[in-house]
């Protein structure tokens, strides 16, 4: 236990120093601006793809396409709005940008939960036993929370075990 | 501290293995997939075979298992199959007959890459008119395609079994260019859509219809079937067959992978023999299912499948427009 | 009616119900309480469980969850000043002040009773009041069912938090997933891409695992998890309430319930509005007004009541018109459906037996969660103190363990994995995530009713307003978009000249 001790030390040490360094750095995301640009985008695209990917017969009084056409008609000019919004606001009412404050060690750790949760999830598809990816899923998150506590480890992997259990064999679920 | 760890890691490995090997006997647990939803016929019909499985045999269990996904699921399930594993299978005309000719791109597998089993069950469709039109048989349906410009025809889905019945009717009748044919997204709501009035016929199973039918709210035009009804509540109406129109029932196949022993698939056949024969199944069948127990051979399930291939080739052009 | 309720107890009255339903509560009570886990989180989670049984057991389970979660929110926002659930905000103005006078087990007991009485109010409203929205909704057609549709759409402006224009885009996003699959009307495919797992559409709950359960787990990034102790120390009181302040809670308690109930019916709204609004309209009619905010009984009262009597009401458009009343009822559609219950009147006739064994099943909820209350808040208090390390990688198995065990198949739990991404991105744009739920459940149903109603009409739009129900729907959505418009203007106003 002790030299997992000094290994658990050596990795808090290089993320509390990795920490420092991001803590203080921050970025301020234009939100309007990027939501209204990047919907814009998407409903663009969406009907470009339109008539790839949607069939249609000349003989239907509405077609398939009807719908997801008015869809994305609205997101374009609901987008355009919010375009407009932010333009009115900084150029005719001369106030700063709507933005929101992103703090770049948050978002580092999120990707690394983003990558306890890959890794999970590719671990029970290679292996085809979900239990093998639940467990790493437990170890991969005591870990990112620091967790020292051997009983935690206990408690979650049993508790792991025991979810697997409960799916395989109570609700019949093969995995 | 290190041993202490050490050791709940290994209790929890063997709590994994000891789990894992559970169910190691004689007994083979044969898995069966319906691809359709848990709570559709099918779904329930394997789930009831499946309960009683044990009562007939003592080498195979039946493990009743849903996934809806129709051909999706039918896909994984032969990429993931091989031959002798223990896992059947539920396919019908749907699939063989309907979408491998509508749509071939989404199935990944052909009737060849399955050994049949045993027929569970065949349903008769019928065909209900709003009370208000009383149309009660096929004479007075023609009466009335006389006299209009169109016939509206709720059906569950838009290229089912359900519209290439209507379709293949009304076009033998000579009618086809006044078929309307208005897809919902349940049985049960094509049938209260003819009871509205919303269209002028719908469709569909007996079952799905027999409600509406009591409470006056539909008339029944007629069985798509080689001969009247004979039995039940619907005893009386008249078969499309023996007018010389097209039908075809609706049935349900197990499968096995292709390669199967000869043997397994001959014990499964006869455990699912056992099982269709028991009383109470049989009268689980008839009386709250209103379907019938139709045992069939190979040869039977070719000529079913061929019947109505050669329906939605004939008819395609009115359903699929 | 009456022909149903024989049957209807007799599938009730199972020792199998009964532990389900009792299960539902007791995990619902423990998810509420901690703050961070919704309601709808737990039913997200918990709805795999419901696969495997029949329809009364099923939801038994779920509306223990949905119920139970309307009271276990008032325990931390009693203990600790930190509400479990929004709509428990308004329970902690007056039950955190009463608990720092050393009546915490009383405030407690208020919120308890208020509770089970607002529960069981609720679920006599859908008993008797179910069947007769459902006798209206038969009489509905294709074209019907689409302005109820558009009706049910203006829910969006309820749920889009600051601002309007993003609720919208979400719902927009929502309702174009809702058209992934084989087009209903034509069996043509739509937005496939090749992938046959996408021919059926996206399945709900998988999407929803991804968009409210995964994406929490990535909001532990923001956030260290400190150890949350609530201190049942404090619960050591007598917990009496006098003779007098039962009265006092009588008037407020039956006001707030009836008040719950209406807005419960109303799609889009939910257990918060129906707190506050309740909460201010106890205030306003109470003799003792200087009390509210300081630890006021009725305040406590009227919160709980209310939210607890929205549970009941919001299923009666659920389950005559499939409309859901709020996020979490909408979960519980398909907890419904996969048991081949089809919201409407058929639901009411052909099904009648099952359908009253729920409605009752119901009132049985609330009563039990008031024994489980009376006996087991203390043990609540303790199980929410249950570290965020243990708990996180639990909840993850859990969302994977669900989204595969659906359609048994690794592509649904990448499904979730993405959709838990996207809401991630969304997050940070602040876009809200319960339109998209909304659009989706709602698109299907809209879609096809609007071009199956021009479809039967030769594509003449004058369907739209050929009968009495069509026009007064539309009047209602006109109404709706009007009232949401004038309110948003007025918040507009209210927040510059806050600004000014």
């Amino acid at each position: 236990m002790k030299e997992k001790i000094t290994w658990l030390d050596r990795l808090d040490a290089g993320r509390d120093t990795l920490g420092k360094r991001l803590a203080a750095k921050e970025i301020q995301l234009p939100t309007e601006l990027i939501a209204g640009g990047f919907f814009f985008l998407l409903a663009i695209v969406i009907y470009i793809i339109m008539p790839n990917q949607v069939a249609v017969a000349d003989s239907d009084v509405v077609n398939g396409r009807a719908f997801p056409t008015l869809l994305v008609g609205l997101m374009l000019v609901f987008s355009l709005v919010l375009l407009v919004q932010e333009w009115i606001k900084v150029k005719v009412k001369k106030q700063p940008l709507t933005t929101k404050k992103i703090n770049l060690l948050v978002e580092i750790k999120a990707l690394a939960i983003l990558g306890i949760l890959l890794i999970t999830y590719f671990l029970c598809r290679i292996t085809n036993l979900f239990v093998i990816g639940a467990c790493f899923c437990c170890l991969g998150f005591l870990v990112y929370f620091r967790c020292r506590k051997v009983s935690y480890y206990v408690i979650t992997l049993t508790m792991a075990v025991l979810i697997w259990a409960a799916f395989r064999f109570g609700l019949n679920v093969s995995f | 501290m290190k041993k202490r760890f050490l050791s709940s890691v290994l209790a929890l490995v063997m709590v994994i293995v000891l789990l894992a090997g559970c169910g190691g006997s004689k007994t083979t647990s044969w898995t069966v997939t319906c691809p359709w939803a848990p709570s559709g016929v099918a779904a329930m019909v394997s789930q009831k075979a499946a309960s009683l499985s044990t009562e007939y045999s003592d080498s195979i269990i039946l493990v009743a298992d849903a996934i809806k996904g129709d051909a999706a699921t039918v896909n994984t399930w032969v990429a993931d199959t091989k031959a002798g594993d223990p896992e059947l299978v539920f396919a019908g005309e749907g699939l063989f007959a309907i979408t491998s000719i509508l749509d071939p791109a989404k199935l990944q597998f052909t009737y060849d890459d399955f050994v049949f089993v045993e027929n569970l069950y065949s349903s008769v469709f019928v065909m209900s008119a709003d009370a208000s039109l009383g149309i009660k048989s096929i004479d007075d349906l023609k009466a009335y395609l006389e006299t209009v410009e169109e016939v509206s025809v709720a059906t569950n889905g838009a290229t089912g079994s359900e519209a290439f019945l209507a379709a293949s009717l009304l076009g033998a009748m000579g009618y086809g260019n006044k078929l309307k044919l208005t897809p919902y997204s349940s049985a049960a709501e094509a049938a209260q859509a003819v009871v509205r009035g919303e269209t002028n016929l719908a469709v569909s199973h007996q079952s799905q219809i027999l409600e509406s039918y009591q409470q006056n709210g539909v008339t029944i035009v007629c069985a798509f079937d080689e001969s009247d009804i004979t039995e039940g509540v619907f005893a009386g109406i008249e078969g499309v067959g023996k007018y010389g129109y097209p039908y075809f029932r609706n049935r349900c196949f197990v499968l096995a992978r292709s390669g199967t022993e000869a043997k397994v698939v001959e014990e499964l056949k006869a455990l699912y023999d056992d099982i269709l024969s028991d009383e109470e199944m049989k009268t689980w069948l008839v009386d709250t299912m209103m379907l019938e127990v139709d045992t069939m051979t190979e040869a039977d399930v070719q000529a079913h499948i061929q019947n109505v291939q050669n329906i939605v080739n004939e008819y395609y052009d009115l359903v699929v427009q | 009616m009456l022909e149903f309720i024989g049957p209807a107890l007799e599938h009730l009255f199972t020792l199998e119900n009964f532990l389900w339903m009792n299960l539902g509560i007791f995990i619902g009570s423990v998810f509420a309480a901690i703050p961070g886990l919704t309601v709808i989180l737990c039913v997200i989670l918990f709805l795999p469980f419901t696969y495997k049984m029949t329809a009364i057991p099923g939801m038994m389970f779920l509306l223990g969850i949905y119920c139970a979660g309307g009271y276990g929110g008032s325990v931390s926002a009693i203990l600790i000043n930190t509400p479990g659930t929004p709509h428990a905000a308004t329970t902690m103005m007056d039950g955190h002040p009463l608990s720092k006078r050393g009546r915490t087990k009383a405030a407690l007991r208020i919120a308890l009773y208020a509770s089970a009485f607002g529960g069981v109010f609720s679920a006599l409203m859908l008993l008797f009041l179910g069947p007769q929205v459902a006798q209206v909704a038969a009489r509905l057609g294709t074209a019907e069912y689409f302005m109820v549709c558009l009706f049910g759409l203006t829910i969006i402006a309820g749920v889009s938090g600051k601002s309007m224009i993003k609720g919208i885009i979400s719902a927009c996003i929502g309702l174009l997933i809702s058209c992934i699959g084989a087009d209903p009307l034509t069996s043509y495919d739509r937005f496939t891409f090749g992938i046959s797992r996408l021919y059926l559409g996206l399945d709900l709950a998988i999407c929803l695992i991804g968009l409210f359960a995964l994406v929490e787990i990535l909001s532990k990034a923001e956030k260290k998890p400190g150890p949350l102790v609530l201190d049942t120390e404090k619960m050591n009181d007598k917990g009496e309430i006098t003779k007098e302040e039962y009265k006092r809670m009588l008037r407020p308690t039956l006001i707030s319930s009836l008040l719950g109930v209406m807005v419960g019916i109303i799609p889009g709204t939910g257990a918060s509005e129906a707190s506050w609004l309740a909460y201010d309209r106890a205030r306003a009619m109470s003799r003792h007004k200087e009390e509210f905010g300081k630890g006021s009984v009725e305040g406590i009262a009227a919160a709980e009541a209310a939210n607890n009597a929205v549970t009941g009401a919001t299923l009666i458009p659920l389950l005559t018109m499939g409309i859901p009343g709020d996020g979490t009822v909408a979960i519980m559609l398909s907890a419904l459906m996969i048991n081949g219950l089809n919201p409407g009147l058929s639901l009411f006739t052909t099904q009648g037996d099952i359908m009253y064994a729920i409605m009752i099943g119901l009132v049985f909820v609330n009563l039990f969660m008031l024994l489980q209350g009376q006996f087991l808040t203390k043990l609540f208090a303790k199980v929410v103190s249950i570290p965020q390390e243990i708990l996180t990688p639990i909840i993850v198995i859990f969302c994977f363990a669900g989204a595969y065990s659906v359609n048994k198949n690794y592509f649904d739990v990448g499904v979730a994995l993405l959709f838990a991404i996207a809401a991630w991105f969304l997050r940070k744009l602040d876009m809200p995530p319960v339109p998209i739920l909304l659009g989706m459940v709602l698109g299907n149903m809209t879609e096809t009713n609007f071009r199956r109603a021009l479809l039967l009409s030769n594509g003449n739009p004058a369907v739209f307003v050929s009968s009495i129900y069509c026009i007064i729907f539309l009047a209602l959505t006109v109404f709706a978009i009007a009232a949401l418009v004038r309110s948003k203007m007025k918040e507009a106003k209210t927040d510059k000249r806050g600004e000014e």
